[in-house]
């Protein structure tokens, strides 16, 4: 069948109809965003994590990961253009048995560690920077205090708190009110990106020594910081110009897919944008944004790397994530952030409030995807009744899901504290990763099998012309999306660089097996309870037989 | 009996429903609900109105067994009778009413505008009678009964094509007072307020508590009372949608500083009515985006919402007793 733009024949008649509000470049920045501020993570962890490693090109690396998988979520997002994403995919393809455990655990419980990173970053890439580069540049110790204390556990813990405490505030309080600060996010992430890119592309590592040495002294009083960390891991055994490594960089392709996992968020409010339904809009919101952002990064690693020095790139990673010191005295206050280097190359005071400000906004957006994205699904599962009723009430003063909201906030508590409290939690900082992802690979097999087991929904989608040797192509992608995605969750499983995997007894397994053990046994207990009420939660999921 | 099921409950009374709405022509919307009556084990469907298809798609014939048609913007060309055949059921499933015409009969229809009512009247109609012999097959032998109303966008003549039709299981119940199972008196109602489409049974809100009040005369108890009114009450959170701009053709949503507003779009007249008489269950449609279940003082009200674009068919099972709703869930099939 041939296809080619023209002159519509098409007639209508006088009649109501849907109207969708969020444009598809709302929904690419939407993406762009909740994928944009998470990289901090990879540049300071993976260094050290797999010698060797070529943080940029790692980045590339994983837009090839994700690329199947984003476009398996194309087809799915055409198909069933409607909020709740993946749990609607799994569910209406796989049934609720295995919809409802995969995205309560992977998603609404496992994303709470989220809210708890969103107040992390805002603390540690936003609050303290400002007050510290501040600090620096008047030379005054009380804001350089204020600074340390904001890095402290407790100056964590509250910083958390009082963030998700105001936007969820701001969330019940209407959509509109976080739309109009949406605006505001996405011109802070990308003043953020260019003043990063600037900073660094302009900074030779002699510069970068200069400047480091000065802002390490105002802060810590130490003398040749730059020199000194890089002799003090290397005194500890720590090689910091290894040879580049293939299988290192491979290895670090699932940390990066921390980031670029979440090209597909914006299905989760596929019911609310519009033109969702059109092939080249979800090619552009969800595909568009994994490459925008996945080049951004690369460019951001290799600028950073360029700027600071590869020994220095790599000794601060050793120091700052695993404590690997000589002398005992280890990283210092100066957390090396990429926001943070930033500001030491010049910590003049408009550089310091719009790196930070930029990034407690972009902080604040993670923690804003985490309720929105969350409270819709759960919402849902109310609805299919496989969650109580009282999840979907909507206040009507509000006019939003402020129950939902609400939970979520106060369990998003209970995560900021341990997470921040006990270091076994902290450790499975990844592990949250390891639980989206394998939403998003059951999601790629619901894909895969989307033509097979939801047949009529197929057939009336936009995407079911395109097929190879007699294949249809969401399949394709949908298995390929699959392998790789499973590829990442056996390393994790498997590598102790990622976290998940510790020492006996194996928390990070018997966590992440739990919760999804919990989820499981809460579908069916529930699905007993409302038998007692004539429901019959399957009803939910399953299609009603056409013809 | 299930893990939690109470002991000893008599259910003598009990009855299942299976409400839907706003199908606007899906054929596959449709057939899932009519087949929805045994998939859900349900006693009774009801179609809460909307039920005629909002688009007319010209296939055209260009000879020699290759036709175009221009279907989601996308012009297509088709090559034999098995690409024809799938863009007819693509175009079913949408809900649109598709007719092949000729280069001459496309032209003549472009230029003149009573040629597509024509042809729109025609289709919608056939369709309907359709779709209710199709119900009369799928039931035939139970006793179960389809209880359908008109909406908004159903122009009296479709009305007039359900109130005519000879069907054993299909009751036109516009306009009057349906009893189900002796126990639960249904009031109907397809009217409107004012949308900005301009819709073919829509009317200001005092002529709406008018047809609203006629709807429930002969109800003298409403404890068990159910209101199958097209559009939800006001300012229920049923009725919530983008606030749109009238003067636009298409209506098209306000956005001030880069905000979508949006706005109640229900009805003071069924918001009046519904806390005056409080029956047990109001079913609504109308706003397909609002999808939920509110309470309004005793009244419990369902909008079940609406996609049948994507041919699924958005739905409520409820399980009611005399005086009360034991239970709900909303379906997407």
């Amino acid at each position: 069948m041939a296809t080619a733009a023209a002159k519509p024949e098409v007639f209508s008649r006088k009649a109501s109809g849907l109207s969708r509000v969020m444009s598809p470049w709302s929904a690419f920045m939407y993406n762009f965003l909740t994928m944009g501020v998470i990289f901090p993570w990879t540049i300071v962890w993976a260094p050290a994590a797999f010698p060797g490693v070529s943080v940029w090109r790692a980045s590339l690396f994983a837009i090839l990961l994700e690329l199947p998988i984003a476009l398996a979520y194309v087809w799915m997002a055409t198909a069933m253009p409607r909020s709740g994403g993946d749990y609607v995919f799994q569910s209406r393809v796989l049934g609720g048995a295995i919809g409802f455990p995969v995205v309560m655990s992977g998603f609404v419980i496992w994303i709470l560690q989220w809210v708890a990173l969103a107040g992390w970053l805002l603390a540690n890439l936003g609050v303290s920077p400002l007050f510290m580069g501040l600090g620096v540049h008047y030379e005054n110790q009380s804001l350089i205090d204020v600074a340390i204390w904001c890095q402290s556990q407790r100056g964590i813990v509250v910083i958390s708190i009082v963030g998700a405490a105001a936007m969820a505030l701001l969330l019940v309080t209407g959509f509109k009110n976080y739309v109009r600060l949406q605006y505001f996010m996405f011109a802070g992430t990308g003043i953020l990106m260019v003043i990063l890119l600037v900073q660094f592309l302009r900074t030779t590592p002699a510069e970068f020594a200069a400047a480091m040495n000065h802002f390490s002294n105002v802060v810590d009083g130490r003398v040749d910081y730059y020199n000194w960390i890089q002799k003090d891991v290397a005194d500890a055994g720590i090689d910091l110009l290894p040879k580049f490594a293939l299988g290192a960089t491979l290895l670090a392709v699932p940390i990066v897919w921390t980031s670029l996992q979440w090209a597909t968020y914006s299905v989760q409010q596929g019911g609310e944008i519009k033109g969702a339904r059109v092939f080249k809009n979800q090619m552009f919101i969800i595909v568009g944004s994994l490459i925008a952002m996945g080049l951004s990064l690369a460019l951001l690693a290799w600028a950073q790397e360029r700027a600071v020095g590869t020994a220095f790139f790599n000794a601060v990673s050793n120091s700052y994530y695993y404590l690997i010191t000589a002398s005992g005295d280890g990283i210092g206050s100066v957390r090396p952030l990429p926001g943070m280097l930033a500001i030491v190359i010049s910590p003049n005071p408009i550089i310091v409030i719009l790196v930070a400000v930029s990034f407690m906004l972009a902080s604040l957006q993670i923690t804003c995807n985490c309720y929105i994205g969350m409270t819709r699904v759960m919402v849902g599962m109310s609805l299919d009744r496989t969650l109580p009723a009282w999840f979907s009430k909507v206040n009507p003063r509000f006019r939003s899901p402020a129950n939902a909201h609400l939970i979520y906030f106060l369990l998003g508590c209970v995560t900021i504290v341990g997470y921040n409290y006990w270091l076994s939690w902290y450790k499975l900082t990844l592990g949250v990763t390891f639980a989206c992802g394998y939403v998003f690979v059951i999601s790629c097999l619901a894909a895969a099998l989307l033509p097979y087991r939801a047949k009529a929904l197929y057939e009336a989608s936009p995407g079911a012309r395109y097929t190879l040797g007699g294949i249809p192509l969401v399949t394709v992608f949908g298995v390929i999306g699959f392998l790789g995605g499973t590829a990442a969750l056996i390393a994790y499983l498997w590598n102790v660089g990622y976290g998940l995997r510790g020492e006996s007894p194996y928390w990070g397994y018997i966590v992440v097996a739990g919760v999804f053990l919990i989820c499981l046994v809460g579908y069916w207990i529930g699905r007993a309870y409302n038998k007692g009420k004539g429901i019959d939660v399957n009803y939910a999921f399953l299609e009603v037989p056409p013809e | 009996m299930g893990l939690f099921s109470k002991k000893g409950g008599s259910v003598e009374k009990r009855m299942r429903i299976f409400f839907a709405t706003d199908v606007h022509g899906s054929q596959r919307t449709y057939r899932k609900f009519i087949n929805g009556a045994k998939f859900y084990k349900v006693d009774h469907l009801v179609m809460g109105g909307d039920i005629e298809g909002k688009f007319l798609v010209p296939i055209i014939d260009e000879g020699g067994g290759h036709h175009r048609v221009t279907l989601q913007e996308e012009l297509s060309h088709l090559n034999g009778p098995d690409e024809l055949q799938a863009v007819k059921e693509r175009i079913e499933t949408l809900g649109f009413y598709h007719v092949t015409v000729s280069e001459d009969e496309i032209r003549e229809m472009q230029a003149d505008q009573g040629l597509v009512d024509e042809a729109f009247k025609r289709e919608a109609h056939r369709r309907l009678e359709e779709w209710i012999a199709l119900a009369d097959e799928r039931l035939a032998g139970t006793d179960i009964m389809c209880y359908v109303t008109g909406g908004n966008d159903d122009p009296q003549e479709l009305i007039d094509v359900l109130e005519a039709a000879d069907s054993e299981h299909v009751v036109n119940c516009e306009g009057r007072i349906v009893t189900l199972d002796e126990t639960f008196p249904m009031a109907n109602c397809g009217f409107s307020n004012p949308t900005p489409w301009d819709t073919p049974r829509e009317t200001d809100e005092e002529s709406l508590a008018k047809h609203l009040e006629e709807a429930v005369q002969g109800i003298d108890d409403f404890t068990s009372a159910i209101f199958n009114f097209h559009v939800p009450p006001y300012d229920s959170t049923l009725d919530d949608c983008p606030k749109l701009d009238w003067s636009t053709d298409p209506p098209s949503p306000i956005v001030i500083g880069g905000v979508a507003q949006s706005a109640p779009a229900g009805s003071h007249a069924v918001r009046d009515a519904v806390e005056r008489y409080q029956p047990l269950l109001q079913l609504c449609g109308h706003i397909h985006e609002a999808r939920g279940l509110v309470k309004v003082k005793r009244t419990t009200v369902v909008n079940p919402g609406s996609e049948y674009g994507e041919g699924v068919l958005r739905g409520c099972i409820l399980t009611l007793e005399p005086g009360k709703i034991v239970g709900y869930q909303m379906t997407s099939g």
